[in-house]
Formats: structure tokens, C-alpha cells, sequence
């Protein structure tokens, strides 16, 4: 009995600190941003308790909604091409092809170069000017002029996705590798002793033994790229003409742009109850395989 | 015309020479057993036979068709692999079917092939499980299954009983010998494991370092083994050996000086020199207590009893060990000496280079 209890006080004792930290960096924020979301807090010493009126004003002006969409969109294709990206890099880097530790090691670019810098790149080469996609693109006679593919709303859209996927791609591939790595090579063997061809095996084995790896890097990036803001605020801030603003850009653009906290943070929670919805989702998923798998 | 033929069949991982010039001629319907210590290739040329390796150098023909450039599934075999390699998302009947997926072959014939096999194998009733609920001797089952139902000429085991407990193991290894009649395939079964290729083989290949040490049938190894490597290798307990030095040799006997343990005569028609090193051997079973043509006195470090046998293990005046087994519960103990006879012509004599002398 006291061995037990002495046993759960070492274990409370241990997970203080992270218990703590939690308490701290995300329950309390977190807490208080659903408080302040029923408020009117601006940059005024105090603030008033308004009830559901931040809701009611960003659900009925109109361009929330499309913002969700919007946001929706650019989130899936960015995941979409990630996960396809990252495959097809994984096998490629799977594949026993020569110079292999090169290819693997030219990955990591993206993933090593501090992420704003990697951005103002972008930047540069979408540049319409001296940017270096015109700037081929004329070159090879693809483009009658100079593209500004920031300065128009389908372009940039499109444009801010193009730099997200490379930025998010090394991680992508690098995770996929090593579940490609961890499944047992006799399982390919013993195909290929059946008669199985490439295609073949990865279909029936690999992509159904990456199943697990293929739906948490698709909630981890999910959730990343819903949260975005980096990358859109460096190019666009959002623009032009709101053609690149997504939940995060309009929630900050409105708490910190606009100083409205409160209904800044009713936009807050709004997002906290999307990824909640993704995380139940994807937990949901996942029980779902090791049940199927335990048959 | 044999099955299976291998010719001066060589393989090398960069300057490694694994293979080392390999003959060997299979008939239809045999059990080979590939029998060595670890490293000494067996797995390697199976892995050749199956297509799973390029040959380096030589020639493998299946039903005289030579097979070097072929993918596996062309070459008419079936392999089992030691960890069985069973798709652990994929049910019993899938994994099963799995081979017959892939030539597209119709539903219904997929699912008689199937059936047969599950019936064969037992496995019907579990023909809806994943692998992860099946025990050790189930996946065995169902990776012979998976063999089975391609209708193979050659199954290709790669240390298939490697992975089960002592008792499933016999239960196995009897199961195959089964199967082996039924179907009346060519097995070709790899194993580290003596007392494996003594039960299930017609031929045994006894490989060492790359090579072949020996060809023959289980009684033909174990009663005249060409070489010392051989003669260890076979039988359990291992064989004794009592080095020694031929003290003279008249064309029908050579007399061997044993050092402290004296001098025996063997009845042996080569020719050898006098003064020549030489390794006597005898199986610790062919000794008996107190009696025989050529007697010594040892005393018992360990003494086992297994009811059914005792086992005594000793050290010579050599430094070598020297085992005894007997069958039934003499009265031996430890630390008091015992007097130990054998028969003249259960004893093995082998040369300074270790090949057998008769």
C-alpha cells in the first residue's frame, strides 16, 4: 500500500514540471482567450462582457465565411502536395539508386535555411521584375512580359501554397523514409518471389503499412499549415485584395492590425475548435487501424 | 535428368567470396538439406537458387533450363523465409492468396486453391485472422501455404523452424516431412541445425566456409564422414577427437600412438607414414563402460541424467574433451574414474589435413 502510494507520489513528482509548463504556456492563454472572446476588449484600460456578440458579428458580416473556405482551400492542397511530394521523394530516396546519401542529404535545404529566409527567397524569385521565375519563364518564351506573381490574387494564392509545400516537404519525406525503412525487407521479397512489380508492392504493401505514418504526418501538417502565418505574412501580409487571407492572417490582422482583442480572440477559437475537430478525427482514424490490425 | 543443377556456381559481395565453385545435381522429388555453421553460405545459395541474388560466376538450370537471368516467380520455386514474411495487414486467405492476386488469377479459382491448401495446412479456421493473432507453428503454416497454392516444382526453405520453441519445432519438422510426401515436391530446406537435416533429408549438403564438405545420405554422413569438419558437424553429442601420430602402418593396419591413453591398431589399407600427424575419432555413443576392443580410464567432470541417457563430459591428458553417452542410468558420478571400451571399427581416423583415412 505504501509502496503504491509513495510509487504515484515519484511519478506526480516527475511530471510536475511538465505539468506546470502546460498549465502555464498553454491551458491559462488558452483559457483566457475564451474569456477575452466574450468581450470587448480594445486598446482601452478596461472592457466590457458582451455575450456571443463577437460571434454574431464575425459569423454575419459575410467574408468570414469565406475566409474558412478560403483557408480551407489553400490547406488542402498545401497537405495534399505535401504528402504526394513527400512520397514519391521517399521511395525515390528509398530506392537503392546511386549517389543515394547525396539526394538524401540535398533534402534538407528547406527544412535547414531559417524559415524567413527561405521566404524573403521566394519572395525574390516571384519578384516581377528581377525575379528569377519571369525571368526564365520569358526567357524560355512561356511569358509574353514580366509575371508579378505576387501582385495578382489567383497567382498569389497559388504562390504562397508553391513556397509552404517546399518549406514543408523535407520533414514530409524524411518521416515517410523512415517509415518506408522500418517495414521488414523479406515482406518485399517474398513479393517479388511471387511475381509482384514495383507498383504492385508499394500498393499492397508499403502504402498499406504506412498507413499510421501517412495519417499522423497528414494531421501534424494539417494542423501546421491551418496555423500558417509566417509564410503568407512574409509575402502577401494576406494580399492582394484578401486573396491569401486565412483564418490565422485575419485573426491576427484583426487583434493586432485592427487592436480589436476580443473579437480577435472570438476568431481564436474558432480556429482552436477546427483543429480540435481534426484531432478528434484523426485519433478516431487511428484507433480505427489498430483495431482492424489486432483481427 | 536432375531438377535442379548448379555448375561451378560462385558468389562474391565486393571482394568477399562467399560461394566458392559449387556443383551439385537435385532429382525430382528429393528433400535436400543445406547444412553449415553460420556464415558458411547456405542461406547465400539459396537465395541464388530462389533469383533473390545475382550469380557472381556459373550456372543454375531448373529443369534444364538455365535460370541465371531469370526473375523468381519465372523460375518455378516457392520460397519459405525464416521470418515467414507474412503481410501483417493482410487476413490468413489474403496472404495465402496473395501469390495468385498477383497472376490476376479468377476469384473462384483463387478461392479453391485457397481452401486446399487451408485444408492441407489446418488453417481453415483461422483463414479471417491477421498474422499478429496467429501462434510461432500458425505462421509457419501459413507461409507454406503461400508456397503451396503457387504449384511450384521447387520449395526453397530458408531456416523456416529457426524462430519456434524445441517442442513445436519436432511437431513441425514432422508436418513438413508430411507435405514432402504428399505433394512429392523438390525441397531444397536450409538449416544450421544437425539433428534437422539428419530427420527430414534424402540428401544432405554439407557446406563449410563457401564450399562443399561432404554430399550423401543422413547415415552416409554420420557413418563415414570424408573429412574432420564433417564428422564434428554430425551427431550430438559432437565426436571425439584424441589427437595422435601414426607410429607405423603395414598396408592393413596402421597402429597410432595416442600419447598417455597408449597405442591402438586400426584395421586401414591406405597408405600412410610413419611419424604422420593423425586425429582419431569416436562418437560419444559408440562408447561403452568397462569393455571393448581399446579401453581408457577417465574421470567424469559432469555427469547428466536424462532418464533415457547419461551423459559424462571429461578432459583427456591431451586437454581435449571427451564425452561419453550411454543409454539407460549406469552407476557413474562425477569425480570418480570410470574405465571407457569401444569397438575397433567404430573408430574414425583422419589425416594431418583432416580428410578421412579408410
Amino acid at each position: 500500500m505504501t509502496s503504491t502510494r509513495s510509487a504515484s507520489l515519484f511519478a506526480l513528482a516527475l511530471l510536475a514540471p511538465a505539468l506546470v509548463y502546460i498549465l502555464i504556456i498553454v491551458a491559462y492563454p488558452l483559457f483566457d482567450t475564451i474569456v477575452l472572446s466574450f468581450t470587448n476588449a480594445a486598446l482601452r484600460p478596461t472592457y466590457d462582457w458582451v455575450g456571443w456578440a463577437n460571434y454574431e458579428r464575425i459569423f454575419g458580416a459575410g467574408n468570414f465565411t469565406e475566409v474558412i473556405i478560403r483557408t480551407f482551400i489553400w490547406t488542402f492542397f498545401s497537405v495534399a502536395l505535401k504528402m504526394i511530394i513527400g512520397m514519391c521523394g521517399a521511395v525515390l530516396l528509398n530506392a537503392a539508386i546511386p549517389g543515394q546519401t547525396l539526394f538524401r542529404v540535398l533534402t534538407m535545404p528547406p527544412w535547414i535555411v531559417p524559415m524567413a529566409i527561405g521566404i524573403f527567397m521566394w519572395g525574390w524569385m516571384y519578384n516581377g521584375q528581377f525575379g528569377m521565375i519571369s525571368g526564365l519563364l520569358q526567357n524560355f518564351g512561356l511569358t509574353n512580359g514580366p509575371v508579378a506573381w505576387l501582385a495578382y490574387g489567383h497567382t498569389a494564392f497559388w504562390a504562397t501554397i508553391v513556397t509552404d509545400v517546399w518549406i514543408g516537404v523535407p520533414m514530409v519525406t524524411i518521416y515517410f523514409l523512415a517509415a518506408m525503412q522500418s517495414i521488414p525487407k523479406d515482406l518485399y521479397e517474398a513479393a517479388w518471389t511471387d511475381g509482384a512489380g514495383r507498383f504492385y508492392r508499394w500498393r499492397r504493401i508499403t502504402l498499406p503499412l504506412m498507413l499510421p505514418a501517412i495519417l499522423t504526418m497528414s494531421l501534424l501538417s494539417l494542423i501546421a499549415t491551418f496555423n500558417s502565418l509566417d509564410i503568407i505574412w512574409i509575402l502577401t501580409q494576406g494580399g492582394p485584395s484578401g486573396s491569401t487571407t486565412t483564418m490565422i492572417i485575419d485573426t491576427y490582422k484583426t487583434a493586432m492590425g485592427s487592436r480589436k482583442y476580443g473579437e480577435g480572440a472570438a476568431r481564436a477559437v474558432v480556429i482552436c475548435i477546427f483543429v480540435s475537430i481534426f484531432c478528434l478525427v484523426y485519433f478516431r482514424a487511428v484507433r480505427k487501424l489498430s483495431q482492424g490490425e489486432a483481427k | 535428368m536432375s531438377q535442379l543443377s548448379l555448375k561451378h556456381l560462385e558468389k562474391s559481395f565486393n571482394e568477399a567470396r562467399i560461394i566458392k565453385g559449387i556443383d551439385l545435381e537435385v532429382s525430382h522429388g528429393e528433400f535436400v538439406v543445406f547444412v553449415g555453421p553460420s556464415g558458411c553460405g547456405k542461406s547465400t545459395l539459396l537465395r541464388m537458387i530462389a533469383g533473390l541474388e545475382d550469380v557472381t560466376e556459373g550456372e543454375i538450370a531448373i529443369g534444364g533450363k538455365v535460370v541465371n537471368d531469370l526473375p523468381p516467380v519465372q523460375r518455378g520455386i516457392a520460397m519459405v523465409f525464416q521470418s515467414y514474411a507474412l503481410y501483417p495487414h493482410m487476413t490468413v486467405y489474403e496472404n495465402i492468396a496473395f501469390p495468385l492476386r498477383v497472376e490476376k488469377l479468377p476469384n473462384a479459382e483463387v478461392e479453391k486453391r485457397v481452401m486446399a491448401a487451408a485444408k492441407v495446412l489446418q488453417l481453415e479456421p483461422r483463414l479471417q485472422h491477421r498474422p499478429g493473432m496467429l501462434s510461432g507453428g500458425q505462421r509457419q503454416r501459413v507461409a507454406i501455404g503461400r508456397a503451396i497454392v503457387r504449384q511450384p516444382e521447387i520449395f526453397l526453405f530458408d531456416e523456416p523452424l529457426s524462430n519456434l520453441d524445441a517442442a513445436l519445432r519436432s511437431e513441425m519438422r514432422i508436418e513438413l516431412m508430411e507435405l514432402h510426401k504428399r505433394l512429392g515436391s523438390t525441397m531444397i530446406y536450409v538449416t544450421h541445425d544437425q539433428v534437422e537435416a539428419m530427420t527430414m533429408a534424402d540428401k544432405i549438403v554439407v557446406l563449410d566456409a563457401g564450399t562443399i564438405s561432404q554430399i550423401g545420405s543422413p547415415l552416409q554422413l554420420y557413418h563415414k564422414p570424408d573429412n574432420l569438419f564433417v564428422a564434428g558437424f554430425i551427431g550430438s553429442p559432437k565426436m571425439n577427437f584424441i589427437a595422435g601420430t601414426v607410429s607405423s602402418a603395414d598396408g592393413t593396419t596402421i597402429a597410432v600412438d595416442m600419447g598417455k591413453l597408449g597405442t591402438i591398431t586400426l584395421p586401414r589399407s591406405a597408405k600412410v607414414g610413419a611419424g604422420q600427424a593423425v586425429t582419431v575419432g569416436i562418437r560419444p555413443e559408440h562408447l561403452q563402460l568397462g569393455e571393448g576392443d581399446f579401453t581408457l580410464s577417465i574421470t567424469p567432470r559432469i555427469v547428466e541424467h536424462l532418464g533415457i541417457h547419461t551423459v559424462i563430459y571429461s578432459t583427456l591428458p591431451g586437454g581435449e574433451n571427451f564425452i561419453g553417452l550411454f543409454e539407460g542410468d549406469p552407476k557413474v558420478s562425477d569425480e570418480a574414474p570410470v574405465t571407457l571400451g569401444f569397438a575397433r571399427d567404430q573408430v574414425h581416423l583422419f589425416d594431418g589435413a583432416g580428410q578421412a583415412v579408410y
